[in-house]
């Protein structure tokens, strides 16, 4: 929709200015911060332009292990992105192998299964923490990546989603690929799939950052340095032995934190626009 | 190529709706079978069921003698043409048309040869890129028609398949597919509402009326002696006009008469004529007068509506020539034969000849 006023351009221009500074500055404020030194973060004055430090913290982050931590920020990024990562591909997997077998089969009990899979939807990972915790340690897998992502993986929030795209789909696309001698699965290798293609990657943006942005869940099941989540120990970074917490490296490490979600943004935003103009229900 | 064979196919549904009786039918090879009927007759379940997609309840399902109940419609070697065409929207025409066959493990040379050749034979081999979005409707028809071809199947089926297109176009791809279907030789069952597109493209029509098989025959047959009030009323356009008559007092212009039966008729008939066999006539010189209630001109003829005296319902007559009559006006009808009579039950009823002596005086 457009309106030729230029009075409403304008009035539109400030709020977007407005909404996006009050996004912004948290974010401005801590890249701004990163690059102090020590002394000039604790006059109490906030900075307004690029310190002396530069990248001189980011890089003791990087390089050396982080105190308080034990291991350099690299390896717990690693960490965090195989959390990230385990857990959106395998929630997207579970999830759209869920909503195929939902929507396409008939079976006994398949709206009874819908309403179970919804209903967890209502049961957040907090409310199931201690049985989950529970059976995590019982199968000995407290401190390992299988552990981690294991109790994250099911997404009732996805499935709930594919479904209702695959409900959108003409069913004779099904019955023409039966008339074409494709069984199951080859339907969805070669048919549902790449038309589910800009759904995955909506969907995969959405379930990395919740996997980044995981939090109680690792904080609970990885108690050794080696395989703390960068999320997690940004936390851990705060609290110091002397009193004053060193915050020129936590602001660093905030930074950081945020730069892969960025990317992962940046690269699937390119995707499902692609997908958005190619592909057609 | 093949014979197909329905035998006494049943459909129930599990909640208990029984929406397809007895169906016997037995269709030649190479013949086009054009199944008709309103929305809700079962036909599309018939021909589902012909292709494998729904369930067969009972009965058997025979092509070329081998009974293929339990089959999959891959296996049944049968190819459709669905109404919204299902055209795989994220491949292009060629990997729409290669589908079948790469799912067959065909080489992919004898894959290139036939989606050429067949392209070649519908008229799309420019088009083989696209992908189905960027086609018109009358491409993206002959695409779905190029996907059933290409495989060679032992039967076609065709579910409504021209609905989806304005009319001129209806009108020149019923004749596309009429002569393609005539040159590859392949027997098809086809499954349509609407009553021009059944006449000009079977050569036997089956009608269908509440899940049974009303009339099977060819299309001039089915019009010159429908066995049934429904198939009378249903094949034909405009539809054929029914008048109730009581037996007892049959009106003299009806110049057949029901034929002698073991049984009495009692109680009333109809007898059905065509729009085309009523002539306007002068108020008062015909077989009974009407009041005019609506014209319709179509050009080169018009339909009027007219009400007789004495009848509830309203007759559709169709005028040939440039003048028109105007609404409201009374006039005179002259009816003529041939007349086809069914009972209550609207079953056609066997005639003979009037007798001259049992001539009644003209009807007021």
């Amino acid at each position: 929709m457009r309106y030729h006023r230029p009075g409403l351009d304008v009035l539109a221009h400030t709020i977007l200015i407005i909404g996006a500074l009050v996004f912004m500055l948290p974010v401005i404020l801590a890249v701004l911060a990163s690059t102090q030194t020590p002394g000039a973060l604790f006059s109490g004055t906030l900075p307004l332009w690029f310190g002396a430090s530069g990248l001189d913290h980011y890089l003791t982050l990087l390089s050396e292990p982080v105190r308080g931590i034990g291991v350099p920020a690299w390896q717990l990024m690693l960490n965090s992105l195989l959390m990230a990562l385990g857990i959106a591909i395998g929630k997207l997997t579970i999830a759209i192998l869920a909503a195929y077998a939902l929507v396409f089969f008939r079976f006994p009990f398949r709206r009874c299964c819908f309403w179970l899979i919804f209903i967890t939807l209502m049961l957040p990972i907090e409310v199931r923490i201690v049985p989950t915790y529970g059976v995590v340690a019982d199968l000995g897998l407290l401190n390992s990546y299988p552990g981690l992502v294991l109790p994250l993986i099911a997404s009732a929030t996805a499935t709930f989603l594919f479904r209702q795209f695959f409900m959108t789909l003409p069913p004779e696309l099904m019955e023409a690929a039966r008339v074409d001698g494709a069984g199951p699965w080859r339907f969805f290798i070669d048919i549902l799939l790449p038309l589910s293609k800009t759904n995955i990657a909506a969907l995969f943006v959405i379930m990395f950052i919740y996997g980044w942005n995981q939090y109680l869940w690792p904080l609970v099941a990885m108690s050794s340095a080696d395989n703390a989540t960068l999320v997690m120990s940004l936390k851990r970074l705060t609290i110091s032995q002397d009193g004053t917490p060193p915050w020129h490296l936590a602001t660093a490490m905030t930074v950081l934190s945020l730069l892969p979600p960025v990317v992962v943004i940046v690269i699937m935003q390119r995707w499902f626009i692609k997908g958005l103009v190619d592909t057609e229900k | 190529m093949a014979r197909l064979e329905l035998r006494r196919l049943q459909k129930r549904y599990a909640g208990g709706a029984n929406v397809l009786h007895d169906i016997e039918l037995s269709i030649n090879d190479g013949e086009m079978i054009v199944v008709v009927g309103p929305s809700g007759c079962g036909k599309s379940t018939l021909l589902r069921m012909v292709a494998g997609l729904e369930s067969i309840s009972s009965g058997e399902l025979f092509i070329d003698g081998d009974c293929v109940n339990g089959q999959e419609p891959a296996e049944r070697d049968i190819a459709m043409v669905f109404q919204n065409y299902a055209l795989y929207p994220h491949m292009s025409v060629f990997d729409n048309l290669a589908y079948s066959l790469k799912n067959r493990g065909t080489p992919k040379d004898e894959i290139a040869r036939r989606v050429d050749e067949t392209s070649r034979l519908l008229g799309i081999a420019s088009l083989l890129d696209r992908k189905p979005r960027q086609l018109s409707g009358g491409q993206r028809q002959r695409v779905a028609m190029g996907r059933a071809v290409i495989r060679e199947p032992r039967v076609f089926l065709f579910d409504e398949p021209l609905s989806n297109l304005d009319a001129s176009l209806r009108v020149q791809m019923r004749q596309e597919i009429r002569a393609l279907q005539q040159r590859l030789n392949i027997t098809s069952l086809y499954v349509t509402h609407d009553q021009t597109e059944a006449m000009t493209m079977a050569d036997r029509l089956v009608v269908m009326n509440a899940g049974r098989i009303e009339q099977i025959g060819t299309p001039m047959a089915l019009f010159r002696k429908p066995a049934t009030r429904f198939v009378a009323g249903f094949i034909g356009s405009p539809a054929m006009n029914f008048l109730t008559l009581a037996i007892n007092a049959l009106p003299g212009w009806l110049t057949k008469v029901p034929a002698e039966t073991t049984e009495p008729l009692k109680g009333e008939l109809s007898v059905g004529i065509r729009p085309e066999h009523i002539m306007l006539t002068s108020s008062g010189s015909g077989h009974m007068d009407a009041r005019i209630e609506l014209v319709e001109p179509l050009g080169s003829e018009s339909l009027v509506h007219v009400r007789p005296n004495g009848h509830e319902t309203r007759l559709v007559v169709r005028h040939a020539g440039t003048e028109l009559p105007t609404a409201g006006q009374l006039t005179g009808l002259n009816l003529q034969g041939p007349f086809h009579l069914f009972d209550r039950h609207g079953q056609r009823l066997a005639t003979r000849p009037r007798l001259a002596d049992t001539t009644c005086p003209m009807e007021s």
